[in-house]
């Protein structure tokens, strides 16, 4: 499965891993925010972006190409869209659809790829997001593949049961026995809600993450935050004034 | 569903971001109520269920499938705002882990999937939930959830101008429907299964409002959704009303003081009814 690629990419080593996340989500918000409010010359403005962005994932040692291919996972959604806009006559439109998505979702994915999630998730908490549901978040994770497996084990069993080709005749039974499937697995997932949440009260737990080690925003952060915030807007306004 | 960065336009986004984060903090402090911590391993392996449960198809008929949406579903076994939570620590994972979903757009799509789609899903439940409208109540459920998501979303993508033709909104709608009920039936079939396996884990509403407030309130959920898909069609209501008035050429001062006013006579209105109508009930 794909989030495997994610995992490996965030325990690298790099200038941009090593950074504070505080300081790479402040870059990713001015970037969001610089590019979705920008509304001329948007082909120089995404190609200055993208390039900026391509030389970030160069810089973390990522692999250019997968990190690429990985952020197109937005585009499907996007092009109908595009399509949809092509079709009513507004071309433009559709491209700076497309335009703005995709380098949205590479800027988001730099920032993922480049941070492990307990660090990602304790940035989030300085900077003010509720603290239970960044728990939630965590534990969300942690047991998506464990459920995931469960359900794939599930769908596999029914398969080997004839629970697929004959019974597409049969729809009505075949509907009752999802249904009864993903009940089974809704009592399993909350019964091992409560193991888990015993399990960890046995080993002390009091509320929240212990992390290994602390998030120290540097002065070398700041002047990240800084430089990228500047260059972001510093390419905007220049392919605005290169466009005029 | 999930719309991604780029989409909506600037003041469209922001707003539901600020409308987002406070709602969100709330349904936080009041999952967290009296439960302390033992409701954040119970949320997070609910988050991963509804993901785990987009694995399991249901034939709708001619060979296609669909799959649990799951709001309503944790509405009525968690509550509305543990629902909720769990709702939009989903869509926040899926933005930044799946790439599904933008970051500025995640207030848009937690309000239309994790608050109101909750919100609307619940509501038919905690109405009719104890009656003998039981299950037509859990069906609805399910239905309403999907129907106001998707209506608020494609409202959303209207309005900041994204350009769809009549008959391509007529089909999204047709779309909507469908995907309404499947959800509809779904929600409603794993309820009764899970009843029969493990009848604690569903919450039973009390029993206490008349059927005249929960056919208002549902109607007012509606109308609110249809109305704002309208509105968005037509977004130029407002303008051609200052058109038509003398606030044309003017400046801004008296288009908003002319905005203040027309306010504060729908509220004068509003006041009025609700004392006139306040008056009939006491008597």
């Amino acid at each position: 499965m794909h989030h495997r690629i994610l995992e490996r990419w965030s325990r690298g080593t790099s200038p941009i891993h090593g950074l504070d996340p505080r300081a790479k989500i402040a870059a990713l918000l001015v970037f969001l925010i610089v590019l979705a409010t920008a509304h001329r010359s948007l082909a120089l403005l995404s190609a200055g972006l993208f390039l900026l962005l391509a030389g970030g994932v160069f810089r973390a040692r990522l692999p250019l190409w997968a990190v690429i291919e990985r952020a197109a996972l937005v585009l499907p959604f996007s092009l109908v869209f595009a399509i949809i806009s092509w079709a009513a006559g507004d071309p433009a439109r559709g491209l700076s659809l497309l335009a703005k998505s995709y380098l949205s979702a590479l800027a988001v994915l730099l920032v993922v790829a480049t941070t492990p999630l307990p660090s990602l998730l304790s940035g989030l908490e300085q900077a003010g997001v509720p603290r239970f549901l960044l728990l939630v978040g965590q534990f969300l994770y942690r047991y998506l593949f464990v459920i995931v497996e469960e359900a794939q084990c599930m769908r596999a069993a029914a398969a080997a049961r004839a629970g697929s080709a004959r019974a597409w005749l049969a729809g009505t039974a075949r509907f009752g026995a999802a249904a009864g499937a993903l009940a089974v697995l809704f009592a399993r997932s909350y019964g091992r809600a409560e193991h888990i949440h015993r399990a960890m009260l046995a080993r002390g737990f009091q509320g929240n993450f212990q992390k290994l080690e602390r998030n120290s925003f540097r002065m070398s952060d700041a002047g990240f935050a800084l430089t990228a915030s500047l260059a972001v807007v510093a390419l905007r306004l220049a392919a605005e004034r290169l466009a005029w | 569903m999930h719309i991604p960065d780029g989409f909506l336009a600037t003041p469209v986004w922001a707003a539901l971001d600020a409308l987002a984060a406070p709602a969100v903090g709330y349904a936080a402090r009041r999952a967290q109520r009296g439960f302390e911590h033992a409701r954040t391993p119970l949320l997070g392996v609910m988050g991963a269920f509804v993901f785990a449960a987009q694995m399991i198809n249901f034939p709708i008929g001619a060979g296609t499938t669909g799959h649990l949406v799951g709001g309503a579903l944790l509405a009525v076994t968690l509550g509305p705002a543990s629902a909720a939570i769990v709702m939009t620590a989903i869509l926040a994972v899926q933005a930044l882990v799946f790439q599904d979903g933008g970051v500025l757009a995640l207030g848009a799509n937690v309000v239309n999937m994790a608050l109101v789609g909750v919100l609307a899903g619940y509501l038919p439940y905690l109405l009719w939930g104890a009656t003998r409208w039981r299950r037509f109540s859990i069906f609805a459920a399910g239905a309403l959830s999907v129907l106001v998501s998707a209506v608020l979303a494609l409202s959303e993508l209207l309005i900041s101008g994204v350009p769809m033709s009549r008959a391509m909104i007529e089909i999204s709608l047709a779309l909507f429907a469908i995907s309404a009920v499947l959800e509809g039936a779904i929600t409603l079939a794993v309820l009764e299964s899970l009843e029969r396996i493990q009848p604690r884990l569903v919450r039973q509403p009390f029993p206490r409002r008349s059927p005249a407030f929960g056919v208002i309130a549902v109607a007012a959920v509606l109308l609110a959704s249809v109305g704002v898909l309208f509105a968005s069609q037509a977004p130029d209501t407002i303008q051609q009303l200052t058109h038509q008035t003398a606030a044309e050429s003017s400046g801004w001062f008296t288009k908003s003081a002319a905005g203040l006013g027309g306010l504060a006579l729908i509220y004068g209105a509003c006041l009025l009814l609700s004392r006139v109508a306040g008056r009939n009930r006491s008597v």
